[in-house]
């Protein structure tokens, strides 16, 4: 995993999830609440807070990193590198990792989402719980399960995603992957610039060198780089 | 007693839709003939005359028909027309969508379409896309089409609960009037955005001037044969008289001869000279 957006989803103090839809809303004269909704591809979206705790003499290839992409780079961010994040997107449902491999894409049109090489288990059991993230083939735009989806008697099951498909080109027969095992394709539109706050120090050898803390000018806002999608 | 609006009451509580925009950019005229056309060229038949269109790549022979010229088996023949065309499709979808063969690129929030006039009667309107997000090296493609004079097209699509295209209806039909290309640097950010102008048809032929003259020529401009305004120089300057009764005796006038005996104004037209009236 490549330095840069990564250290700073590894190191936030907080996250916030946005992935609300474009809508528009008004309210008649007779007060009737009317809502118009926008097709997009509903990037996520993650707005990181991070400490005033990093300090720059360790920090520094960070730094450049987060230099070096600066406003218009993605990068590929992972949930499940370490075990203070993996718990966020767990996967909810009971199929065991062997079964989830054996699924396959039948077909995903709208946020219609069909899949067979189901698992030979009861019709009881739950394949997702709502929330949990689906990635198909090594496309890096997760979906969401919206309901509760059981497996049922049939050959194939219908999922119903969060938003409609924006892969371009066939899915037809992918694999796929779930829970935090998806990652995601981000870019920082607004990348923070930071602020050095001079402030201990770092042993050098025999010697000792003058540290500093970094403090960010900003939250870090993360945004699904779709345009490619 | 309060009633709601039923149009208001029992409307869809939720409207998914986007806008779907066509323009069409002619790059020549006059138009090519039939047998002229360039390999892979996008035409628009304009005269369909007696070619059979269909041979070369377009899906029938109608005026209006888009096809891409397939001139590799050979030229088409007749003394059809068709103009050399670049149609430009792009929606503020999420996706790519197949409307009538043509595939609607999706840009999302880059594109904005301003409102337009509706009414129950034909309306005159205008109304502007924008087309946003514009990289700075693209602009010259802009200033080297000719964009003025394009026909362009809406249409606003409605997609399901699923997020599935069903419905398409037209929204704006018109013509490129004016575009305009403008440039927001903020701090370290460059944006370029593209405008056009656009005017419905009602307002293209509103300040459209046409028609005959009363004259021979431009009457026999359009029917070589017609001779309804052969007449209109021998008739010129000559004051008429309308709804007295010919009088006995009455001796027509020719050429500016003597004033007619009934008084009130000049001769009497629509006699030859020395024409005797006998009732």
């Amino acid at each position: 995993m490549p330095a840069g957006l990564q250290d700073i989803v590894n190191r936030a103090s907080a996250m916030t999830i946005d992935r609300r839809k474009v809508v528009g809303v008004q309210i008649t004269r007779n007060e009737i609440p009317r809502t118009s909704l926008t097709p997009t591809r509903q990037p996520w979206r993650f707005t990181l807070t991070m400490p005033n705790s990093l300090r720059y003499y360790n920090s520094r290839d960070i730094l450049e990193a987060l230099d070096t992409i600066d406003r218009y780079t993605p990068q590929t961010i992972s949930f499940s590198n370490n075990s203070c994040l993996s718990w966020i997107f767990r996967y909810q449902g009971a199929m065991t990792a062997g079964q989830i491999s054996a699924l396959t894409v039948t077909s995903f049109i709208g946020n219609q989402l069909i899949l067979s090489g189901l698992p030979t288990v009861g019709a009881g059991v739950i394949l997702f719980e709502p929330n949990d993230l689906i990635q198909i083939g090594s496309h890096t735009y997760p979906f969401t399960s919206t309901t509760q989806i059981l497996r049922g008697s049939g050959g194939t099951v219908t999922v119903t995603t969060n938003r409609p498909n924006i892969i371009t080109g066939s899915v037809v027969g992918d694999g796929l992957t779930v829970g935090n095992g998806c990652t995601f394709n981000m870019f920082c539109p607004n990348m923070p610039t930071y602020k050095l706050i001079p402030g201990g120090y770092v042993a050098d050898g025999a010697s000792t060198l003058n540290n500093a803390l970094i403090e960010f000018s900003d939250d870090f806002e993360l945004y699904e780089w779709v345009g490619t999608a | 007693m309060t009633q709601n609006i039923p149009a208001v009451a029992n409307g869809a509580t939720q409207i998914n839709n986007a806008e779907f925009v066509k323009i069409t950019i002619y790059n020549e005229y006059p138009y090519t003939n039939a047998n002229a056309l360039a390999n892979t060229s996008t035409y628009i038949i304009k005269t369909s005359g007696n070619t059979n269109w269909t041979s070369v790549g377009a899906s029938s022979n109608a005026v209006g028909t888009y096809f891409t010229a397939n001139t590799a088996n050979g030229n088409a023949t007749g003394n059809g027309t068709a103009a050399n065309v670049s149609v430009l499709t792009f929606s503020s979808s999420y996706k790519a969508e197949t409307i009538s063969g043509n595939i609607y690129d999706p840009l999302g929030g880059l594109l904005a379409v301003g409102s337009q006039t509706r009414n129950l009667r034909a309306t005159s309107g205008e109304t502007t896309l924008a087309l946003s997000g514009i990289d700075g090296n693209n602009i010259y493609n802009v200033l080297a089409t000719n964009i003025r004079g394009s026909e362009v097209e809406i249409l606003r699509g409605f997609y399901n609960n699923n997020m599935i295209l069903s419905n398409t209806y037209p929204r704006f039909r018109g013509i490129i009037t004016s575009y305009g290309i403008s440039e927001e640097r903020e701090g370290t950010e460059d944006n370029f955005t593209v405008s056009v102008g656009a005017s419905s048809y009602k307002t293209v032929l509103e300040n459209r001037i046409a028609g005959r003259k009363t004259n021979k020529e431009s009457w026999r401009y359009f029917d070589s044969n017609d001779s309804s305004m052969d007449q209109v120089y021998a008739i010129s300057g000559v004051t008429f008289d309308f709804g007295q009764t010919p009088k006995a005796g009455t001796v027509v006038p020719g050429g500016g001869g003597f004033p007619s005996p009934g008084g009130g104004g000049g001769g009497r037209p629509g006699f030859d000279p020395g024409d005797v009236y006998q009732p």
